[in-house]
């Protein structure tokens, strides 16, 4: 069989020709953020959505109410993301419309994202998908998957580009991982406790501008979707533009 | 993961504080994902108040710790005189850049005191040899994304050595706890004008 | 185990036999009749093509541009394509990439116009450029997930149901994205810069009138024609405008320009340019 040199730049050789065939995904970049309160779950994203090197626009919201006090976001292929989404709310519809307008729940909502994301297993929806809201005792609930479906209910998760950079800063400052009271020599883990709502809007500000500041995917804006007794709410931050 | 700089993984991180630096490093030695040593420290003193830390190929980081200890006590032979941070700094740059078309598979990062001014110094490098000198905090190894996520969260400039010291421990541990390849004990340096204090951290084992 | 992933939660072959295809409907083989057929075949690549389009949102509507060409590899194959399309009586569509998948968009869209007509015969709804975008883009996404997919990028422009200006865009991919400022291809690296110089923020789009709007996209075109081996110096454009009349109703005009010309040509640059071709330096 005919050897081809993939270029001139390298000189590794295949025995078989190079296979050209047409790639279904792409990386659309951004990230996303949930946590959960006592009696609060905010879900936040920047409004960045990049190919390559390219920022193809400044402005394309990604975390969505999509009804019954859920908020959802599906970050990664901005298709899949889309359709992902679509799909729950259109689900979400028929349910009320089967169940005389009956309020889904959370942890039912959870349980259906699984199946539309398992659904398929062989040819993924390519997104880190979370999900935000109230349980039935009213407290914060956040629940995050991975392409297939695996999922469980968190206090919080961070999700897409630049995740790796944002989930040890929520360990540290939501779960106080590697904190300790001051005089106990290590002895005594400082106490968990619900955060106030001020407190983690604070926290998700951080860790997006410190996300912005290292990760060419991250920037432009932040959207903040809050969900609690009296409904869900939107804020917008700007970040960096660079 | 045939790549050479997270076969062996670990991760060290260097920051700037009021008139002091820290350095620190995760006591890591893998093989993969198989643990092997919890006492392999990646930070090398050089004279009084000047540090290197070499994360990647683990035989690199042994190789690259003892020709920089040949090469610097021929400079303080000839010299007679420890050597300061700015030229080990350059030092370490034109030796991995003499393996620029084979290099050795490390993220070298220097801190350290001037000797006469004790003004702070800390730089990191790629694995050829390019210089990033900052102002704030350098990182290095398989954590780094963490190691970054977590310095521009929590750092600030200006802190006391025993601030500083709290902040690099943080910044460290949280980091290395989301990373596989990282953790299994972690030892801080905290460099002042009068004093180097070495203090090793109680970390998890997993 | 048998490790292969075809042969995972089938019956043990050392104990059952080998297994029978024709139980379970499994799929993985081949049925007969298909046997000595051709391969089914997908796109694997564009043929004749298309370059960028371009695009932006102004006061009181949009304006897209698009030249003529249509390129087979380098050759300029085609010198008269129109690849701005209207749809319903305020909605343009833009597309650049594969021309044939192209003319399977345009009758796609013109099938979409005559449903809207039949079976909305009191006139209560109106098709707009939100409606034609989500379409297109189902479609898009749909041929996207059977692994043949329809090889272009295209740009929707016209009027909300609030009247405010609509630009959005979506690619073979099904990837979907809006802008104040837009432009497919080529242009999202030429062209983009240029329109965010007039269009810093997404909002600041109402403060710009249509001549400016306008004046900017030209030169688009021209940087375009300039560096764009793939492009041409004849182009189309359209602006869609909504204004308020003095009764206070409101008047869109859909306004079509063909056969432009990139006009003030400065080739004087192009001396200055050495050391690409057979010329000593």
């Amino acid at each position: 069989m005919r050897t081809t040199v993939a270029s001139e730049y390298s000189a590794e050789v295949h025995h078989v020709p190079i296979e050209h065939r047409f790639n279904p995904y792409s990386d659309n970049g951004g990230t996303v953020l949930g946590i959960a309160g006592e009696d609060f779950a905010v879900l936040a994203g920047d409004t960045r959505q990049v190919e390559g090197y390219s920022i193809h626009t400044r402005y394309q919201p990604k975390v969505f109410d999509v009804g019954d006090d859920i908020i959802m976001t599906a970050n990664g292929f901005a298709a899949d993301g889309v359709a992902l989404i679509d799909r729950f709310r259109n689900q979400l519809k028929w349910y009320k419309f089967d169940h005389g307008g009956k309020k889904l729940n959370i942890k039912s909502a959870a349980r259906y994202i699984q199946h539309l994301l398992y659904g398929k297993r062989f040819f993924p929806y390519y997104v880190h998908t979370i999900i935000a809201g109230l349980d039935e005792d009213g407290k914060g609930a956040v629940y995050s998957y991975d392409p297939v479906g695996s999922y469980e209910r968190e206090q919080c998760r961070a999700g897409g580009a630049a995740a790796s950079l944002i989930m040890p800063f929520l360990d540290n400052q939501v779960n106080f991982k590697n904190q300790y009271e001051p005089g106990t020599d290590g002895k005594k883990k400082k106490d968990l406790r619900y955060l106030k709502l001020e407190e983690v809007l604070e926290l998700v500000r951080d860790a997006f501008s410190s996300a912005t500041e290292r990760h060419i995917y991250v920037g432009d804006g932040l959207e903040l979707l809050i969900v609690t007794k009296e409904g869900v709410r939107t804020e917008y931050y700007p970040l960096k533009r660079d | 993961m045939s790549d050479p700089s997270s076969i062996n993984g670990g991760s060290a991180l260097a920051m700037v504080g009021k008139e002091c630096i820290a350095i620190a490093c995760d006591l890591r030695l893998g093989n993969q994902s198989l643990g092997l040593s919890n006492n392999f420290e990646k930070l090398f003193q050089f004279g009084d108040k000047t540090f290197l830390g070499l994360t990647g190929l683990a035989t690199d980081v042994l190789t690259l710790s003892e020709t920089f200890r040949f090469k610097n006590n021929l400079y303080e032979l000839r010299e007679e005189r420890s050597i300061e941070p700015s030229t080990l700094a350059n030092l370490v740059s034109s030796t991995l850049y003499e393996k620029r078309f084979g290099p050795y598979f490390v993220g070298p990062i220097v801190a350290g005191l001037n000797s006469k001014t004790n003004e702070p110094f800390i730089c990191g490098f790629d694995s050829i040899g390019c210089i990033d000198f900052a102002k704030d905090f350098i990182v290095s190894g398989t954590a780094s994304d963490q190691l970054y996520g977590m310095c521009e969260s929590l750092y600030e400039p200006g802190l006391e050595p025993e601030d500083l010291f709290e902040t690099i421990s943080q910044a460290l541990l949280n980091a290395v706890d989301r990373d596989a390849l990282s953790g299994w004990g972690a030892v801080v340096y905290l460099v002042t004008k009068d004093k180097v204090t070495k203090r090793v951290l109680r970390t998890r084992q997993d | 185990m048998n490790h292969d992933p075809f042969h995972w939660g089938r019956p043990n072959q050392e104990t059952y036999g080998t297994y029978n295809y024709n139980i379970a409907q499994a799929s993985n083989q081949q049925h007969e009749s298909q046997l000595d057929d051709f391969p089914k075949m997908h796109t694997q690549q564009p043929i004749i093509t298309g370059t960028s389009v371009v695009s932006l949102k102004f006061k009181d509507g949009i304006i897209i541009a698009a030249d003529n060409l249509g390129s087979y590899g380098s050759l300029l194959r085609f010198n008269n394509l129109e690849r701005l399309i209207k749809v319903g009586d305020e909605t343009v569509v833009g597309i650049s990439g594969d021309i044939s998948d192209l003319q399977q968009l345009e009758r796609i869209l013109a099938q979409l116009e005559i449903e809207e007509e039949i079976y909305d015969s009191d006139g209560g709804h109106k098709l707009r450029a939100p409606h034609v975008h989500e379409y297109l883009s189902k479609i898009l996404y749909n041929r996207r997930s059977k692994m043949d997919p329809l090889w272009n990028a295209v740009i929707v422009g016209g009027f909300n149901e609030d009247g405010t200006p609509f630009l959005k865009y979506v690619d073979l991919l099904g990837v979907t994205y809006g802008s104040s400022t837009l432009a497919t291809g080529f242009g999202s690296h030429l062209a983009v810069p240029l329109l965010r110089q007039l269009i810093p923020n997404d909002i600041d789009y109402t403060k710009v009138e249509e001549e400016d709007a306008r004046k900017v996209l030209e030169n688009c075109m021209r940087v375009l024609f300039y560096r764009d081996a793939r492009a041409a110096d004849k182009y189309s454009l359209v602006t869609i405008k909504s204004q308020t009349s003095e009764s206070g109703s409101k008047q869109i005009t859909f306004n079509h320009e063909k056969e432009l010309k990139v006009e003030n040509q400065s080739w004087k640059f192009a001396k200055d340019i050495s050391g690409y071709g057979s010329k000593q330096l």
